[in-house]
């Protein structure tokens, strides 16, 4: 029993049991932390297959990035109490665990009883610790021989980020976020007897330069509070009542005159 | 690489854990103390000699303080969270050079623990296991506030690991290997400025300075100190994940972030400042000193500039630092393959 | 059974694979679906890092590189998909989304 064997074997099971805990924990965040168990155990499988950069690799971007946002996920979304463990359908369990028995059976079956096909490579352990150490041999094979395959996972990582993109948009356009506008709400604008802002008379309107406000909502919304206040008011006493004694000399255009 | 038996190497890495250890400890001191003077006050000076035993009275009060667990945490993950990060910070420690060999009864001694071909790789995977500890702090902490600070901080930390692992692609092109011990040899050769005579050593930061300075940034934010530090800031806005962490669960919290913050020293000073390398002697004092730098450098920080806003925050993150660190791999790429005339 | 030969990464990677199945079949949680498949996919991994450490060849640690670089985008996807989902029916129930079936 070596010591390869040994560590392979804890490694193993624990890994196994920790898969099992994916499928059966009841709440996901169990089953998130039981499948960072199960990577981290592979990693360590992969180093003991002197394969350590691909075990860094998975640690880093499996366990540190897509279960991070599996996680992410998970806590984002509400979930209730799901039905699937008081209310599943047991034939259908049972059903399940036969089939996965019988698979295992018939992948054991395959692999005890396989034979090797095609001829070993030429990267054997003094190879590669000659050409420099796992990652150097990897370098240089990823990077002759495979460059397109690298370019092409580069567009699929691109093609993802865009359609997380699109996923991610409010699909109902009014509620997405409008540009901000600000404005002034005028309270001196006049009102009526109801307390509904009213509108100017539409000679007083009409006679604006440039408009100072709009109504919005039944809010009146203003350019300028005290200009436009001042004015208004003025101005829609002055359309409807006439010129009251003790009026500032004031033109009805806004520019300032002699009575 | 010295054959060495197994038993020696588990004692280097205790020395080294103890180290840490006592590393953190001392680190919350000289924070109050530095901070402190910086601020025209005295800091720490009742509790022994120049307040030095201020870290055992914090740790003897933290310990006697009451262990709450929320009524509805769930309790085995509010237990492990703080774990998974005081465990996984001093695990990045292992693949730092502290010097050359040393001879001790005719046994050769190497003064690391391991010398991993992928070492700087495995000091980031180790970081990005360390997120889980916020994250699921955040959850089983059973509040709202908690969850939201919790993914807020794991969203910062996941978004700086890109910048801090690309800037050192660099230094990886440079030294031609992601082994830490050859990088640290890499950089004892000297280089000649310009060819005028004056000889400097071939440190990193010389060759690297942009990617310097971006590590510089994404380490300060990698480990949620100030400027960064706004997800931890809100817990007095009771906004933070560890608001519902009291006594000893928080202080793993807490010591795991200085034990992180040393360990991202070490990592800085081994990268781009030569390691042991020193003029006179080689050794581990020298390394010493080169994270003391740093150190110190991170309370500067804290004590001088107020802290950015989280939208502020994650576009640094993704839209300078990021695009800067393909800048300095590309031009770093140019000159390497312009130096060996491959262009 | 005393040596290390890949027949042992073959029978874990069965075993995980079939694990990863049944939680296909078996869960109702669609994030927990999901979950299961990245463990099959990994068990696929093992196979391939198994059969590259037999054959003394690089080829099946890049190949391994590349189906966790494809992994990592089908999760984008396959998350936003969640997101959305749950978005629009407000469940992450599969037995509760089928439109398509009725």
């Amino acid at each position: 029993m070596s010591a390869e064997v040994l560590v392979f074997d804890i490694l193993a099971v624990i890994a196994v049991i920790a898969g099992t805990g994916v499928v059966l924990a009841r709440n996901p965040v169990h089953s998130a932390i039981s499948l960072v168990v199960t990577f981290v155990n592979l990693a360590g499988i992969y180093v003991l297959l002197h394969a350590e950069f691909l075990a860094v690799v998975q640690i880093i971007v499996y366990t540190g990035a897509i279960l991070v946002l599996v996680l992410f996920v998970i806590m984002l979304v509400d979930q209730d109490d799901l039905p699937e463990f008081h209310k599943g359908k047991p034939l259908q369990r049972v059903f399940a665990l036969l089939l996965g028995v019988m698979l295992l059976g018939e992948f054991a079956a395959a692999v005890l009883t396989r034979t090797v096909v095609g001829q070993p490579g030429p990267w054997t352990e003094e190879n590669v610790t000659l050409a420099g150490g796992n990652v150097q041999v990897l370098g240089q094979f990823m990077y002759s021989g495979y460059v397109l395959p690298i370019q092409a996972i580069a567009v699929v990582l691109l093609v993802g980020t865009i359609a997380a993109l699109a996923l991610a948009r409010p699909e109902d356009m009014s509620r997405r976020p409008r540009a901000r506008q600000t404005g002034t709400i005028s309270l001196g604008h006049p009102r009526g007897m109801d307390g509904t802002p009213l509108p100017l008379p539409p000679g007083v309107a009409a006679a604006r330069q440039s408009p100072q406000g709009e109504m919005r909502d039944g809010i009146m919304i203003v350019n300028d509070a005290e200009s436009y206040t001042d004015t208004a008011a003025f101005e829609y006493e002055y359309a409807t009542l006439g010129p009251q004694p003790g009026d500032r000399k004031r033109n009805i255009t806004g520019s300032e005159g002699d009575e | 690489m010295v054959d060495q038996p197994l038993w020696i190497t588990y004692i280097v890495g205790f020395i080294v854990l103890n180290l840490l250890l006592v590393g953190m400890a001392y680190m919350t001191w000289a924070e109050r103390k530095v901070i402190a003077l910086m601020q025209d006050r005295i800091g720490p000076n009742r509790t022994g000699p120049f307040g030095l035993l201020q870290p055992i009275a914090d740790g003897i009060k933290l310990l006697g303080k009451e262990d709450l667990i929320p009524k509805f945490a769930d309790k085995r993950v509010f237990v492990i969270a703080p774990l998974i990060s005081f465990v996984t910070a001093p695990l990045a420690a292992l693949v730092i050079p502290f010097g050359d060999s040393i001879t001790i009864n005719g046994q050769e001694i190497n003064l690391y623990v391991t010398d991993m071909s992928v070492a700087v790789l495995y000091m980031l995977a180790v970081g990005s296991v360390g997120v889980y500890g916020i994250i699921l702090g955040g959850y089983a902490s059973a509040n709202r506030y908690s969850l939201l600070g919790a993914l807020r901080a794991a969203a910062q930390v996941i978004s700086y690991e890109i910048a801090l692992g690309l800037s050192i692609v660099g230094v990886f092109i440079l030294a031609g290997s992601l082994s830490l011990v050859d990088i640290v040899n890499a950089q004892r050769t000297s280089l000649d400025l310009f060819g005028s005579g004056i000889t400097i050593p071939n440190w990193f930061i010389f060759s690297q300075p942009l990617g310097f300075i971006i590590f510089l940034i994404a380490a300060v934010a990698e480990t949620n100190r100030a400027p960064f530090d706004l997800p931890e800031a809100e817990t007095e806005l009771i906004s933070g994940f560890h608001t519902e962490y009291s006594g000893f669960r928080f202080s793993f919290y807490f010591l795991a972030e200085y034990i992180s913050m040393i360990v991202i020293s070490l990592l800085a000073a081994t990268l781009f400042l030569g390691g042991f390398d020193g003029p006179v002697a080689d050794g581990p004092w020298w390394l010493l000193l080169k994270a003391s730098i740093f150190l110190f450098f991170y309370i500067w920080l804290r004590a001088t500039l107020p802290r950015f806003r989280y939208d502020q925050l994650m576009g640094i993150a993704w839209k300078v630092l990021l695009p800067l660190c393909l800048v300095n791999i590309l031009l770093t790429g140019l000159i390497r393959l312009a130096s060996n005339n491959q262009l | 059974m005393n040596e290390l030969s890949a027949n042992h990464f073959l029978l874990l990677s069965s075993a995980l694979f079939i694990i990863g199945m049944m939680g296909v079949l078996i869960r109702r949680n669609v994030i927990v679906i999901f979950m299961s498949v990245e463990l099959m996919i990994n068990a696929v991994i093992v196979a391939f890092v198994g059969f590259a450490w037999e054959q003394d060849s690089m080829i099946g640690q890049t190949f391994a590189l590349f189906i966790i670089a494809v992994a990592a985008a089908e999760s984008i996807v396959g998350l936003g998909i969640i997101m959305a989902l749950s978005r629009r029916v407000d469940t992450v129930d599969v037995a509760e989304v089928s439109t398509l079936r009725d």
